[in-house]
């Protein structure tokens, strides 16, 4: 990988060169680590699978990636943009972050609020057995008393 | 969440629209001051799900080349809530920690076969860190409500990637590293690793947003909400505070069921009058009802289950100590059993008990719950209940014990 980026950086002002040395060594030792136990899993994703299951595995895997990197982030951009624009300066910043609480904990709550996993067991009362909206709804309450508090805190 | 630097207003825009470049984003927040603290934590609750992830593997082999103790009888329990916490508390950490390095997306790839070279050769890697922390946790959250809309394994599946996704980290953390450690050596705000934005960091947008430290206040209290929000279904004291959690703890006898007698296409005729456990050493067996286990010396045990789901409950079970049977057959200290179940659907419908749990008094063949006979759910006529053991393995319907030569 880049090792060179680093060592500009990884000697610090003033330290001595040995040190930097075996820092770079044992960066390097464990880069390769990771590389080794990563493909081991690359092994162990793509032996004993059928090639239907392991295509379906990869279709996952970037499907994550795609709706995050496009969707989500789209979204995120477009919503700064127009917070940017229209919301006053003084409700940004609460705002922004009841959107990092809120917009997690909604991400979270959607195999709940959906209950789709009800429907593999139909006949199981005690799987996903809470009013999840009611929490939601909760959650939102929390959060926006969150942001109102951040907005009227006295300021210094 | 502010994005500073959108391209100039008015009808020039829909002229210029192309797609982003680095320096558009503003360096303020998507600061490797705040990625790396973020990436601290989600390192930690990533190192813990793997480890704990191991523990749960390992307990589930039928025959471990070292054995798993078993005591504490809460350990399994307790490694595979705190799998959950951790995956769970990861889910924020890393929708912010990919917020801040969102613009390293759009980073101008250099010129030159090795430069280039080297630039592809991480770009793929942190690809595969990316993709595989992703699906780490979007599988691990729907395996916990039992949503399966996909065609692989998830147990196999998740255990691949998990290699995939901590050597990913291993790697990021190496070729990070200087990064990293100059960053949490400064303070929050220092700005003398932020890449250069195209506009000034004193536009007005920029001094009025979320601080750096809002944003993380805002991220450890999603992380902390988020653990709360879901722990209840295995915390018993945090029940009624979890308002998504998997499960609100009540069930039939007080415990919540994985797996109901009809989905595991357990015949009703089978764990009726004619019901009948066989227990088998070699040529030795003795066949006996429920009324004959009823009629044995009966044990009360105060054991967990815990599900690799991330659920767990503790029970009070009663019925005939494992070891009490292997005896009426002579079988020898620390032989392992073969435990057969009625059920027709599912993976564990026979499971293997090694010699130290066979063994362990507090090992039950339970035909009771709660005080009151096993309810069918739970494995009526007759089911194992062991200490530290993953709930998967806790057989259920049981008519056939079969100890191994």
């Amino acid at each position: 990988m880049n090792a060179g980026e680093g060592t500009d950086v990884a000697d610090g002002p003033g330290g001595p060169r040995q040190v930097g040395q075996v820092g770079q060594v044992g960066r390097v030792v464990l880069g390769a680590l990771g590389v080794l136990v990563l493909g081991y899993g690359l092994f162990l994703l793509v032996s004993r699978r059928s090639f239907g299951d392991l295509v379906d595995a990869g279709l996952w895997l970037a499907g994550g990636v795609l709706v995050h990197d496009v969707l989500l982030s789209g979204l995120l951009i477009a919503l700064g943009a127009a917070a940017a624009r229209w919301l006053p300066g003084r409700w940004r910043g609460p705002l922004a972050g009841g959107l990092v609480v809120l917009g997690s904990l909604t991400l979270l709550a959607v195999p709940f609020l959906g209950g789709f996993g009800r429907a593999n067991a139909p006949d199981n009362p005690t799987l996903l057995d809470r009013d999840y909206l009611a929490g939601w709804l909760l959650l939102v309450a929390l959060t926006a008393l969150g942001v109102l508090l951040a907005r009227y805190r006295p300021r210094r | 969440m502010t994005d500073a630097g959108a391209p100039a207003p008015g009808r020039r825009r829909l002229a210029s629209l192309r797609p982003p470049r680095e320096e558009d984003f503003s360096p303020r927040l998507r600061s490797p001051a705040v990625a790396a603290r973020v990436g601290v934590a989600l390192g930690v609750c990533f190192g813990l799900a793997f480890l704990t992830g191991l523990v749960s593997h390992y307990s589930q082999l039928p025959d471990p080349p070292v054995p798993v103790p078993t005591s504490p009888s809460w350990g399994y329990r307790v490694t595979q809530g705190l799998h959950v916490a951790t995956g769970i508390a990861a889910i924020p950490l890393l929708l912010v920690k990919l917020w801040t390095v969102l613009p390293r997306l759009f980073q101008a790839m250099p010129r030159g076969v090795g430069p280039l070279a080297v630039a592809t050769a991480e770009r793929v890697s942190v690809a595969l860190l990316v993709a595989s922390a992703i699906f780490m946790l979007v599988t691990g959250l729907m395996n916990s409500t039992q949503w399966y809309p996909w065609a692989f394994s998830f147990r196999s599946t998740h255990y691949a990637v998990a290699w995939v996704a901590v050597g990913a980290i291993v790697l990021h953390v190496a070729v990070k590293l200087p990064v990293i450690r100059t960053a949490l050596g400064a303070d929050l705000e220092d700005t003398s690793q932020d890449r250069v934005p195209k506009t000034s960091p004193t536009r007005g947008v920029d001094q009025e947003g979320l601080s750096r430290r809002g944003l993380l206040t805002a991220t450890w209290t999603a992380a902390g909400l988020a653990v709360l929000a879901t722990a209840g279904a295995t915390v018993p004291w945090l029940r009624r505070v979890s308002v998504l959690g998997v499960r609100s703890g009540d069930g039939p006898q007080g415990v919540p069921i994985n797996r109901t007698a009809s989905a595991a296409e357990v015949d009703p005729a089978a764990v009726g009058e004619d019901y009948r456990l066989e227990v088998v050493h070699g040529e030795q067996s003795v066949t006996l009802s429920r009324a004959d286990l009823e009629a044995m010396e009966q044990r009360t045990e105060a054991l967990p289950i815990a599900c690799v789901e991330g659920w767990s409950a503790q029970g009070t079970w009663s019925g005939v100590r494992v070891r009490d049977l292997l005896d009426l057959v002579g079988a020898p200290a620390g032989a392992a059993v073969v435990v057969d179940s009625l059920q027709q659907r599912g993976a564990f419908s026979s499971t293997r008990l090694p010699g130290n749990f066979a063994d362990d008094p507090r090992t039950l063949l339970a035909l009771g719950l709660s005080g009151e006979p096993l309810s069918l759910d739970h494995g009526y006529p007759a089911r194992i209940i062991a200490p530290n053991r993953p709930g998967v393995l806790q057989t259920k319907w049981v008519h056939r014990l079969e100890v191994q030569a």
